[in-house]
C-alpha cells in the first residue's frame, strides 16, 4: 500500500517537474529567439532596399541570411508587381532565397511548405521542383496552393493532369478551384473547355471550368452553354450553379434553360433559375417571374422580384400589377421590393 | 484509503470509499479527457497551423469568399455602438454586409447610429421563416451600402438574431456580440472552411481572446498585455484552454457542441431549417450547435462544424466577483439546458461520435463535473473529520488531480507560444504558468459553486438577459 502512496506522490511531482521544465524552456526559447530578431532586423533593414530595387545585395554566407532573404521575399511578392518582378527576383535568388524556399518545401510544417510553394512559383528556375515535389505534397492544402501559384504565373502543368493529381471534384471540392480554372483559362482557355468533353473528369470539375469559361471572352461559348444547357435539365446539388453560370453569360442559347429552371420543383433551382433570368435579361421569363412573387419560399419570391426590376418596364409593369391585384404574398413582396429600390 | 476507526460499521466505510472514489475517478476522468484533447489539438495545429499573415489571407481567399451577413444584436449600448459599428464597417472581407439589431433598447442606441451614420428609414423585403419580436423599422444610409439597422422591439439576444437572419440575404451569416471586439481579418480566417470544403460546411467558430489589459484604439486591438486583475488574468488562462484546446481538439474530433455567441459562422439555410435561435434558453449559441447537429444527424446528410485556431475575437471579461458569478452561472444554467432538451442524444449510438463522444463531454465536465466536486468538498472533509478517509491518500489523489491540470495549462500555453505567440512579452508566461497553479487554490472551488448556482436556477427554471456590467475597454491616448 505504501508502494502506491509514494508513486502517486512521485506522479505528481514528476507533472509538477515537467511543467516547471517547459516553462523554462519556453522562457529560454522566447529569450533566444528575441535576440535572434534583433538579428533578423539588422539583416533584413540591409536587404530590403535592395531587393525592393532589385539590385544585387551583399550577401553573407550564413544560413541566417538566407532565411531573412526567402522571409523577405515571401513578403514583399505580394507587393512587387509589373516589370520590377524580376529585378527583384533576381535579387533574390542572389541572395539565396530561392535555395532557402526550395529547401522549405520539405519543412514539416505544412503552412511553411505552402507559403515556400507559392513564393518559389514565382521563380522561373523552380518551376520543376515546385511542380514535383509540392503538386505531390501529403497534404492537400499545399498541393492546391502550389497549383494556384503556378497557375497564377502562367507555369502550371496541363490542366488534364492537374484535375488527375490534385482530386479536382472528388476529393479536392474548395472554392479555390474556380479561381484555378480561371487562371488556367487564361493561359490556355481551350485546354479548360476541353474538361467538358472529358467522361472521365468529375462534374463538379467541370462545373469550376464553366464557371471559369463564363468569364472568359476567348472560348466560343455556344458548345459550353450546350453542355450547361444538358447539365442543367438533370435535377442534383449543381444545377443552381449551372443556372447561375448560365446567368452570367447571358447567351441566348441560355434562355430555354434558365426558363426551364423557373418551372422546377426544387426552390433553390427556382431561386438561381430567377436569379439568372434577371441577369440574362430575359424579358420573356416576364409572366413566370410574376408568378414566381407568389411562390412559397421567400428567396424564390425575392429573386423574382428583384429580376422583375432588372428587366425594364416590362418587369416594373408586372410588379405594379402584382402589387395592386396579386395574392397577399405576391403583393407583399411586389410593394416591398419595389419601395426598397425606390420604384414606387 | 481507509481507516477504520472502532465505531465504524462496514457500511459507513463502504459509502465513504464510494464516495471518495466517485470524486477522485470525475476528477481523473475530466483531467485524462482534457489531455485527449490536447493531443487532437496539438496534431490539429501541426496538420494546419494557422495563417500567419493578413495579406495572405486576402491574396489565397478574397477571390473566392462568399458574402456574408454579419449580425450583430444590440441592447442597450449606446455608449460603445458607433465605435463598434464603425470597427465592423472597416472589417477587411470583400463582400458583406452588416446588421445591427437593435433589440428595443431604453437607451439611446438607435438614436446615436442614425446621428452617426446619417441614417433614414428604408423598407427591406424580409423571410418570415424565424420568429421574432415586431420589427419597427429598418434604417440605412446610401452612403454606407454595408451598413442596415434593424430597430425592433425587446425580444432577447435569440430573438435579434432571429430577426436579423430573417432580414439576411447572403448564404452565410456571422452571429457576433456588438461590444466584442473583431480582428481586422477574422471574416477572411472563420470563412476558410466554408471555402475548403462549401458543400459540407455549416458551422464555423473561432477563437475569442480577453481583451482586458490591452490597448484598444479605433476598435483595434493595438497592444496585447496582461491584466493586472487577478480574476481577469485567471480567465485569460481559461480561455486559453477553453479555445486552444478544448473547442480545437472537440472540432477536429468533429464533436463540437458550442460555437460562442460572440463570433460564429453559419450557413443560413441550415439555421433556419432547425427555427434558428430558441428562445426559451440563456444557452442559445450552444443550443443552436446542438440543433444542427441533430437535425444533420436526423437527415442522415454529411456536415462538418469547424473551428480555427486563430483569434478572431476580443471580448472584456468581468473583473468583480459578482459580475463574473452571474456569468458563469448563467453558463451554467445554458449547458444544462441544452443537456435536458437535447438528452436523447447523449451516449445515444444513432448520434454517432456527437451523442458519445461530444455529449459524454458535456454529461461529465457540465452535468456531473460541478456536482460531484462540490460534493467531495463537502463529504470529503467530514468524512475525514469522523476518521473514515485516510488523509495520506487523499492529498496524493488530490495533488495527481491537481497536478495534472496545471500540466494541462502549461501545454496548452506551450501551443499557444509555438503556433499563435500572441503575446509580445515574455514575461506574460510565468505570470499565466503562476496563475495556471493559483487558480487551483480557492478561485476553481468557488467558479464551482458559481456552477451549482446555475443548476439551482436551472431547476428553478430562471429565465433572462442577465446583467452584465461592462467597464468599457480602455482606448489609445489621443492626441
Amino acid at each position: 500500500m505504501t508502494g502506491k502512496l509514494v508513486f502517486l506522490w512521485e506522479f505528481s511531482l514528476l507533472l509538477s517537474a515537467v511543467a516547471l521544465l517547459a516553462i523554462s524552456a519556453l522562457l529560454l526559447a522566447r529569450v533566444a529567439r528575441d535576440r535572434l530578431e534583433r538579428r533578423r532586423e539588422d539583416i533584413r533593414l540591409r536587404l530590403l532596399p535592395s531587393m525592393l530595387r532589385g539590385q544585387p545585395a551583399e550577401v553573407e554566407r550564413s544560413r541566417l541570411f538566407r532565411r531573412v532573404a526567402a522571409d523577405l521575399t515571401v513578403e514583399l511578392a505580394e507587393l512587387v508587381r509589373g516589370n520590377d518582378r524580376e529585378g527583384f527576383i533576381a535579387a533574390a535568388t542572389q541572395a539565396g532565397a530561392g535555395k532557402e524556399l526550395a529547401r522549405r518545401l520539405r519543412s514539416r510544417a505544412s503552412q511553411d511548405r505552402l507559403i515556400a510553394a507559392e513564393a518559389l512559383a514565382m521563380f522561373p528556375q523552380y518551376e520543376g521542383t515546385v511542380s514535383k515535389v509540392a503538386l505531390g505534397d501529403k497534404n492537400a492544402d499545399v498541393r492546391l496552393g502550389a497549383a494556384l501559384a503556378l497557375a497564377h504565373e502562367g507555369r502550371a502543368p496541363p490542366v488534364g493532369e492537374l484535375v488527375r493529381r490534385l482530386g479536382i471534384g472528388s476529393t479536392e471540392r474548395s472554392l479555390l478551384v474556380v479561381s484555378l480554372m480561371r487562371d488556367l483559362a487564361r493561359s490556355d482557355p481551350h485546354a479548360v473547355a476541353a474538361l467538358l468533353y472529358d467522361f472521365e473528369i468529375p462534374d463538379a470539375a467541370k462545373l469550376a471550368a464553366t464557371d471559369a469559361l463564363a468569364d472568359s471572352a476567348a472560348v466560343d461559348h455556344a458548345p459550353l452553354i450546350a453542355w450547361m444547357a444538358e447539365a442543367s435539365e438533370e435535377e442534383g446539388d449543381l444545377r443552381p450553379r449551372i443556372l447561375r453560370a448560365l446567368g452570367k453569360v447571358g447567351h441566348p442559347s441560355a434562355h430555354e434553360a434558365i426558363l426551364a429552371g423557373l418551372d422546377s420543383e426544387s426552390w433553390p433551382v427556382r431561386t438561381t433559375a430567377a436569379e439568372a433570368a434577371g441577369r440574362a435579361a430575359l424579358v420573356t421569363a416576364v409572366p413566370r417571374l410574376s408568378e414566381l412573387l407568389d411562390d412559397g419560399q421567400w428567396w424564390v419570391r425575392f429573386r423574382a422580384g428583384e429580376a422583375l426590376m432588372r428587366l425594364g418596364s416590362a418587369g416594373r409593369a408586372a410588379l405594379r400589377k402584382a402589387a395592386s391585384d396579386g395574392r397577399p404574398a405576391a403583393r407583399a413582396a411586389a410593394t416591398t421590393i419595389m419601395a426598397e429600390q425606390g420604384a414606387t | 484509503m481507509i481507516a477504520s476507526p472502532h465505531w465504524a460499521q462496514d457500511w459507513m466505510i463502504g459509502a465513504a470509499e464510494t464516495i471518495a472514489l466517485v470524486v477522485i475517478v470525475t476528477g481523473l476522468l475530466q483531467v485524462g479527457f482534457y489531455v485527449v484533447q490536447l493531443g487532437y489539438a496539438a496534431f490539429a495545429l501541426s496538420n494546419r497551423p494557422p495563417v500567419p499573415r493578413g495579406a495572405t489571407l486576402w491574396r489565397r481567399y478574397s477571390g473566392e469568399a462568399p458574402p456574408i451577413t454579419v449580425l450583430a444584436p444590440a441592447f442597450n449600448e449606446e455608449l460603445t455602438v458607433v465605435e463598434s459599428v464603425r470597427s465592423l464597417l472597416a472589417l477587411e472581407y470583400p463582400d458583406f454586409e452588416i446588421l445591427l439589431i437593435n433589440d428595443g433598447s431604453k437607451d439611446g442606441t438607435l438614436d446615436r447610429l442614425v446621428a452617426a451614420f446619417g441614417l433614414t428609414r428604408v423598407e427591406r423585403f424580409v423571410d418570415d421563416a424565424l420568429s421574432h419580436a415586431r420589427i419597427r423599422a429598418f434604417y440605412a444610409n446610401p452612403a454606407q451600402p454595408r451598413l442596415l439597422v434593424i430597430d425592433k422591439d425587446n425580444g432577447g439576444k435569440a430573438d435579434a438574431l432571429n430577426a436579423g437572419i430573417n432580414a439576411c440575404r447572403t448564404s452565410l451569416f456571422c452571429a457576433i456580440d456588438a461590444d466584442s471586439i473583431l480582428e481586422p481579418d477574422a471574416l477572411l480566417r472563420v470563412v476558410r472552411p466554408f471555402i475548403d470544403d462549401p458543400d459540407l460546411t455549416i458551422a464555423a467558430g473561432g477563437t475569442i481572446r480577453i481583451a482586458n489589459g490591452c490597448t484598444i484604439d479605433s476598435g483595434r486591438v493595438v497592444d496585447i498585455r496582461l491584466p493586472r486583475n487577478f480574476l481577469a488574468l485567471v480567465q485569460i488562462m481559461e480561455y486559453l484552454r477553453a479555445f486552444l484546446m478544448a473547442r480545437l481538439a472537440l472540432g477536429k474530433m468533429q464533436v463540437l457542441t458550442v460555437i460562442s455567441g460572440a463570433f460564429g459562422l453559419f450557413n443560413r439555410q441550415r439555421v433556419v431549417e432547425v427555427g434558428g435561435y430558441s428562445h426559451a434558453t440563456v444557452g442559445e449559441d450552444m443550443e443552436l450547435v446542438v440543433k444542427l447537429h441533430r437535425h444533420m444527424r436526423d437527415q442522415k446528410k454529411p456536415y462538418r462544424i469547424e473551428f480555427i485556431a486563430e483569434p478572431v475575437c476580443w471580448t472584456e471579461c468581468p473583473e468583480d466577483l459578482a459580475v463574473l458569478g452571474r456569468q458563469r452561472s448563467r453558463w451554467q444554467r445554458g449547458a444544462l439546458e441544452c443537456f435536458a432538451k437535447h438528452r436523447a442524444m447523449c451516449l445515444n449510438p444513432r448520434y454517432g461520435r456527437i451523442g458519445m463522444i461530444g455529449f459524454g463531454q458535456i454529461l461529465l465536465v457540465d452535468v456531473i463535473g460541478p456536482l460531484v466536486e462540490v460534493l467531495g468538498y463537502l463529504l470529503v472533509p467530514l468524512l475525514y473529520g469522523l476518521g473514515l478517509l485516510a488523509l495520506p491518500w487523499l492529498l496524493a489523489f488530490l495533488s495527481v488531480t491537481v497536478t495534472f491540470g496545471i500540466f494541462v495549462s502549461v501545454a496548452t500555453l506551450i501551443l499557444e507560444e509555438i503556433q499563435l505567440r500572441r503575446f509580445p512579452r515574455a514575461g506574460a508566461i510565468p505570470i499565466l504558468a503562476a496563475i495556471a497553479v493559483i487558480e487551483n487554490f480557492g478561485y476553481r472551488q468557488l467558479s464551482n459553486v458559481w456552477r451549482i448556482q446555475g443548476w439551482w436556477q436551472f431547476l428553478r427554471k430562471q429565465q433572462g438577459w442577465g446583467t452584465m456590467t461592462r467597464k468599457g475597454f480602455a482606448t489609445a491616448p489621443t492626441g
